[in-house]
């Protein structure tokens, strides 16, 4: 009972010992068969789901396979994992993309603080205000699709409608392309940061909310200045937001496409061709199913350990 | 002593006095933010609505209120119309009687058209009346993409997010409470396993999802059979993929069903009851809270979820997003076209949002404190 007690939301915490003392051995063995025949049909659907995948994509990385229905399939050994480092075309290909990626996820980390965290401890000094989080919550109800043409939109050269307002302001003499390397670049990251403000924000507000008011106040009658108490008492017991913050950050923005796709990846602008479109491409387009199926792996295998790795520490830090 | 109390009360007013200009300077400030986000964030909703209505031609004018309604010139030429603006010759020649076998040509202009067909020219006015502004609307909400309509994907879109998120709640409620019924330790192995979703990227798991899909169902490669039974097939691959359930909705329910009292449970089974009607009476019922926290964090992924259907639905069994998609590579020339689309994909779903919008961030804020 001790270490149930411990566990502050009750999590996973609750055990059925007691219960098992007094019942009869084959009640209870009916009771766990009956549990797990509860949680079956789910489970199934999961592993069949995600974890099988995962299995089934093993044999096709040593292959030749182009597309879903390739009559004939070769074993090519490890050739789709060397690729990476002797083709020139592959390299090609993919170093731009991976650049692009790294330099996307460097700077869609930025905005979630820039709006996800720097809102929270607005809305924390002046009170919880339900309006303005409904504001910041509300680009999440839009898919990401329609976020990216909205962009295309505002930010086309000659017809964005933030462009023509901008310019009819005096606040730009030439409007911003949103299709050019830098528009693209800075544009993607703000897009997708302000799409996800309210969840950002929501994850460094219950941070903020879980902080004990003594050790704020207790600051403030010492005379602590407010970067200070940042510092030094709400970030240090913070840390899980932060760290949830994080791991949904280098997950979510691997996994951007809807917003690529909006922007012209697959057909008119190279600029916002990442990683996830990259495969896409090589998957359903230009018949490398294998190629691009390895590269992936290539790709997210050391992604995966960091996320497990993440999400241990957090766990640690929060239980 | 007398100067020190003056001291000290001098310093605690002005002290108090800072604190509350402080105060003050801080609600001046946070007030703004809070205006100027909120204007910049809804700014583009408004100007996707505003662009719909925006003939094409006008597209490189700065436009922030809806535009003047400009009667169509008589010396435009047809072909024009039908290309930029998606104009149904097959309409117009119905409208004044000309026979379908009629061909037009491309450069007739309608002051051609009139004297050719003696249609008076008040009439071809008429039938041009507003055309300019609500060409985009009508030809998205009247016409036809690849076999659907605009319509029956909306149809599709609401079906697959209303059984989805039904299903997704049952057998996540029925995880929640198999699993609260365990051990710790078996309770954590089959946690993790969800937890795997997290880590494991979508885009690496689409290409062979995606071939297992076509080994069970045999499908996907026979493009030539429309039956109703390949296109639900489809859908059902859609649903699935939505029901598989995360580590949150396994999270939401097992907290949830741990703190539920035993007693509960026990004296249902004294009067009778089976497990399943426990959960279907006692349960579903005690749950009201983590369920709408699960539906108001996954309604929105559902429906805006475009790389599955877009990857598993035939074109003409599309949900809205792909939808979209196709239209804005159909109409590539039309922008008006294309923002009605986006404007209407959007929505619906930010209507329940803000007729909801207190259940929204309800429950957002109780899965961020869970997650």
């Amino acid at each position: 009972m001790g270490s149930d007690a411990a566990t502050p939301s009750g999590f996973l915490g609750t055990s059925v010992s007691a219960e098992a003392e007094t019942g009869t051995t084959t009640l209870r063995r009916r009771r766990i068969v009956q549990d797990w025949l509860f949680m079956l049909p789910q489970l199934l659907i999961f592993v069949g789901l995600t974890i099988v995948p995962f299995f089934i994509a093993i044999p096709i990385l040593f292959t030749d396979m182009s597309q879903f229905n390739d009559p004939q399939i070769n074993w090519v050994g490890f050739r789709n994992f060397t690729v990476l480092f002797n083709n020139a075309g592959v390299r090609a290909d993919y170093l731009p993309a991976l650049k692009r990626t790294l330099v996307f996820v460097a700077l869609n980390y930025t905005t979630v603080y820039i709006f996800g965290l720097s809102l929270a401890l607005l809305m924390y000094e002046v009170g919880f205000r339900g309006g303005f989080f409904t504001v910041v919550y509300l680009p999440l109800m839009v898919s990401g699709l329609a976020v990216g043409y909205i962009a295309v939109m505002l930010f086309s050269r000659e017809t964005g409608t933030a462009n023509l307002l901008l310019m009819e302001l005096g606040l730009i003499k030439k409007g911003i392309n949103i299709y050019s390397p830098s528009g693209t670049m800075f544009l993607l990251p703000l897009l997708v940061g302000w799409r996800y403000a309210g969840y950002n924000m929501a994850i460094f507000l219950s941070g903020l909310l879980a902080i004990p008011k003594e050790t704020i106040e207790s600051a403030i009658v010492d005379g602590a200045s407010y970067l200070q108490r940042l510092f030094r008492i709400y970030f240090p017991q913070m840390w899980p937001s932060f760290i949830l913050a994080t791991t949904m950050c280098l997950i979510g923005s691997f996994a951007v496409f809807d917003e690529l796709v909006a922007l012209g990846a697959l057909y008119v602008n190279p600029e916002a061709n990442l990683l996830s479109t990259l495969f896409f491409i090589y998957g359903f387009q230009v018949e490398r199913l294998g190629q691009g199926m390895t590269l992936a792996v290539e790709t997210f295998l050391p992604l995966v350990f960091v996320g497990v790795a993440l999400q241990r520490l957090q766990k640690r830090l929060q239980y | 002593m007398d100067v020190i109390e003056r001291f000290r009360s001098s310093r605690q007013r002005g002290r108090g006095l800072g604190t509350s200009g402080k105060k003050r300077l801080l609600r001046i400030f946070a007030t703004t933010v809070m205006v100027v986000y909120t204007i910049l964030t809804l700014f583009p909703f408004y100007a996707l609505f505003v662009r719909s209505f925006v003939p094409t031609k006008e597209s490189s004018d700065l436009h922030l209120w809806l535009p003047e309604v400009e009667e169509v010139s008589m010396e435009r030429q047809i072909g024009n119309l039908a290309v930029f603006y998606d104009m149904d010759t097959a309409d117009l020649k119905d409208a004044f009687g000309i026979p379908q076998t009629e061909f037009l040509g491309a450069r007739m202009t309608l002051a051609e058209l009139a004297e050719e067909y003696t249609i008076p020219e008040e009439d071809i006015k008429d039938y041009f009346a507003g055309f300019y502004r609500y060409n985009g609307w009508q030809t998205l909400l009247l016409g036809d993409l690849y076999g659907t309509t605009f319509w029956e994907c909306l149809g599709r879109t609401l079906l697959v997010t209303v059984v989805s998120l039904v299903v997704l709640i049952v057998l996540s409620v029925f995880t929640g409470y198999g699993l609260a019924g365990l051990k710790r330790k078996d309770q954590m192995a089959v946690y993790n396993i969800y937890l795997l979703q997290m880590v494991i990227p979508a885009m690496l798991i689409l290409l062979p999802q995606y071939q297992l899909f076509q080994w069970i169902f045999k499908l996907f490669p026979n493009y030539a059979d429309k039956g109703l039974t390949r296109y639900a097939l489809q859908l059902l691959a859609v649903v699935l993929i939505n029901i598989k359930g995360t580590a949150l909705s396994t999270m939401i329910f097992v907290s949830a069903i741990s703190g539920i009292p035993r007693d509960l449970e026990d004296s249902a089974m004294v009067d009778g009851a089976t497990r399943l009607q426990y959960v279907r009476h006692v349960l579903f019922p005690l749950l009201k809270v983590p369920i709408v926290s699960l539906i108001v964090i996954q309604m929105p992924l559902i429906y805006n979820q475009f790389l599955q259907p877009y990857v598993y639905l035939d074109p003409a069994n599309s949900t809205l997003l792909p939808f979209i998609q196709s239209a804005v590579g159909q109409f590539s020339t039309n922008f008006q076209v294309i923002y009605a689309a986006i404007f209407s994909s959007v929505m619906p779903m930010l209507i329940v949002y803000l007729l909801f919008r207190r259940m929204f961030v309800e429950g957002v804020m109780a899965g961020a404190i869970k997650g």
